[in-house]
């Protein structure tokens, strides 16, 4: 695996070159994503100014939500921004390029493009994280640790989530619609107070929709070290990332190529 | 030695197959109807180390198909493969660093940056030596004439000079065999010209071998010793090009003309006569049938000589005649 992180440095160093030749377009972009989460988060502030907490969650708690989950989305989208639109290189027949090449696919694929509003996000996330270390006033080694934790099994279960939808275009071909669901579901749930949900639900957030994996299981192991917790943060990454590469593989087998004029942006 | 093995490879695709209009979507939806359409059927053939060998044929004849399965995009349906001793589809990784290529169609190119930035890419990709590629990229440079280009973004480059980029970048890794897919499409003539050259020029250069699929007939006759033509999937021709050309370049067009008139009934014995005027005539005839000798000394003895153009079909025309040939027969 690690004989591939040069490759992979490049290829993120050429998409920042790419997305520096449009730099207004990239940050208007970058800022106009960080206004939009500053804006969704102020309705949790109003609620919590009413509401003291949800099941246990208050505001201090959602600081940590939405640092992880903005941090995890948008470094998981900006590191391997082609995760959005892998349904589409599928089905278009644009997986030709990357299958040309000696180096493995799916890695090669999710990793060949950024998105300009995810760093909006990853930045904004940070704040939230900041935000949530000056309220609580633990700041320390351990946490940003628990943190940058936290984050890369957000990215993991992301990622793997979306390139697990996204596969079944090798089966049932356009999932474009499907994809665009699925993304709204896992960013909606993954935003709210986990406590808000039991038995079926719960059970949902952890299997069919992982955003319990991406949200609060990690936001909560931020707050507070728990080794069950951990246990289940480490296990729920590695059981999604093996399914998506292997169904993502399996997949391949059966992809058709197309004779589409393309272009490498 | 053998650089690519082909031996009855075929591949089959399921279509959708769908009525126009409302009702037909309508009816696709409820009951989808599939075709297999046979892109490839049983191909076999051979290319050696170092060979130029030409795959042309029509739109929709399996060229396409067949390079993709050769450099492991696509999985056959059937047959065996092996190009430099790999299996495509199965030591894909193994086999792309060994060879290069050019889809005309799929630029590799990234469109918003300079050609440099790839080609510093594909050195992290290809495992290249930081020394070892700028001595590359300099090299390839002068060959391909592109000093000028690589640092202008790719989107202001015209086709012909992008298409020159794209098979310096194909080439940064000294492949032993190149796969060019129509690498001419879309170029106008002195493009063509110019790509056909270098191409020509780095094969002779570092023994790259080449397999060359194109519908341009002009791109397999200025660089190929030897050309396959594939129609419906099947192999229709495969053979040497100057074989070719004996074989079906027998039909000789002649424009001539006299310092004096002409008797209306001019003619030669085994010559068609297409058309004659007061001064000059335009004749046809078969040399399988009727000897160049005879002809010419027949149109010497018939009057005193101002000028003789003896033409034959291009390679364009024997092509077409040949896939007619194998549509009438095929029914």
């Amino acid at each position: 695996m690690f004989r591939h992180l040069p490759f992979v440095l490049a290829l993120w160093k050429t998409n920042l070159l790419s997305a520096m030749e449009y730099r207004v377009s990239f940050l208007t972009q970058m800022v106009g994503m960080m206004l939009n989460n500053a804006i969704y988060f102020v309705f949790w502030v109003i609620f919590f100014a009413r509401f003291e907490e949800i099941n246990g969650w208050d505001l201090v708690d959602m600081f940590f939500l939405f640092g992880v989950v903005a941090t995890g989305f948008g470094a998981g989208t900006y590191l391997f921004g082609n995760a959005v639109r892998l349904s589409s290189l599928i089905a278009e027949g644009q997986m030709d390029y990357y299958l040309s090449l000696p180096r493995p696919v799916l890695l090669h694929a999710l990793a060949s493009r950024s998105n300009a509003s995810s760093a909006g996000d990853f930045i904004y996330g940070l704040f939230s994280f900041g935000a949530a270390v000056f309220y609580t006033g633990t700041f320390g080694g351990m946490m940003v640790l628990r943190f940058a934790l936290g984050c890369l099994a957000a990215i993991a279960v992301l990622i793997s989530f979306l390139v697990l939808v996204q596969s079944l275009t090798f089966w049932i071909g356009n999932t474009d619609l499907l994809r665009r669901n699925a993304f709204n579901a896992i960013v909606t749930f993954s935003l709210y107070p986990i406590t808000l949900f039991d038995g079926t639900a719960k059970l949902l957030l952890f299997t069919l929709i992982p955003a319990a994996f991406i949200g609060a299981l990690p936001a909560e192991f931020v707050r507070r070290f728990d080794l069950m917790q951990l246990v289940q943060i480490c296990a729920g990454s590695a059981v999604f990332l093996f399914l998506a590469v292997f169904v993502f593989y399996r997949g391949l087998r059966r992809y058709e190529s197309g004779s589409a004029i393309q272009v490498r942006t | 030695m053998t650089a690519i093995t082909v031996h009855n490879l075929r591949k089959t695709f399921q279509m959708k197959r769908k009525a126009a209009g409302l009702r037909g979507s309508l009816r696709a939806l409820w009951r989808p109807a599939y075709q297999s359409i046979e892109a490839v059927r049983g191909l076999s053939f051979a290319m050696e180390e170092g060979e130029l060998l030409g795959f042309i044929g029509p739109n929709g004849a399996g060229k396409s198909t067949t390079i993709k399965i050769l450099t492991g995009i696509l999985h056959p349906s059937s047959g065996e493969a092996t190009v430099l001793g790999h299996v495509p589809w199965q030591q894909r990784q193994d086999l792309a660093f060994q060879i290069g290529s050019v889809f005309g169609q799929r630029p590799q190119l990234w469109y918003h940056l300079p050609a440099a930035d790839t080609f510093y890419l594909f050195g992290k990709i290809y495992e290249l030596a930081d020394a070892d590629l700028h001595r590359r990229i300099a090299f390839l440079a002068e060959a391909f004439e592109i000093e000028e280009l690589l640092e202008t973004p790719v989107r202001k480059l015209s086709l012909g000079q992008r298409m020159r980029c794209e098979v310096a970048a194909s080439l940064l890794h000294k492949p032993r065999v190149l796969l060019l897919d129509e690498p001419s499409i879309g170029l106008d003539v002195v493009a063509k010209q110019r790509l056909r050259l270098t191409i020509q020029r780095m094969s002779e250069l570092e023994g790259v071998g080449v397999l060359l699929t194109s519908h341009d007939a002009g791109d397999i006759e200025a660089l190929c010793r030897r050309v396959i033509i594939v129609n419906h999937g099947e192999i229709v021709y495969q053979d040497k090009v100057s074989a070719l050309k004996r074989r079906y370049l027998t039909v000789k067009t002649v424009d001539v003309r006299y310092n004096e008139q002409l008797p209306a009934d001019f003619g030669l014995p085994g010559v068609e006569t297409l058309k004659v005027g007061r001064y000059g005539a335009k004749l046809r005839f078969d040399t399988r049938e009727t000897p160049v000798e005879p002809v010419i000394s027949g149109l010497a003895a018939a009057g005193s000589l101002a000028d003789v153009t003896v033409s034959e079909p291009s390679l364009e025309d024997v092509i077409s005649a040949i896939y007619e040939r194998t549509e009438t027969e095929s029914g």
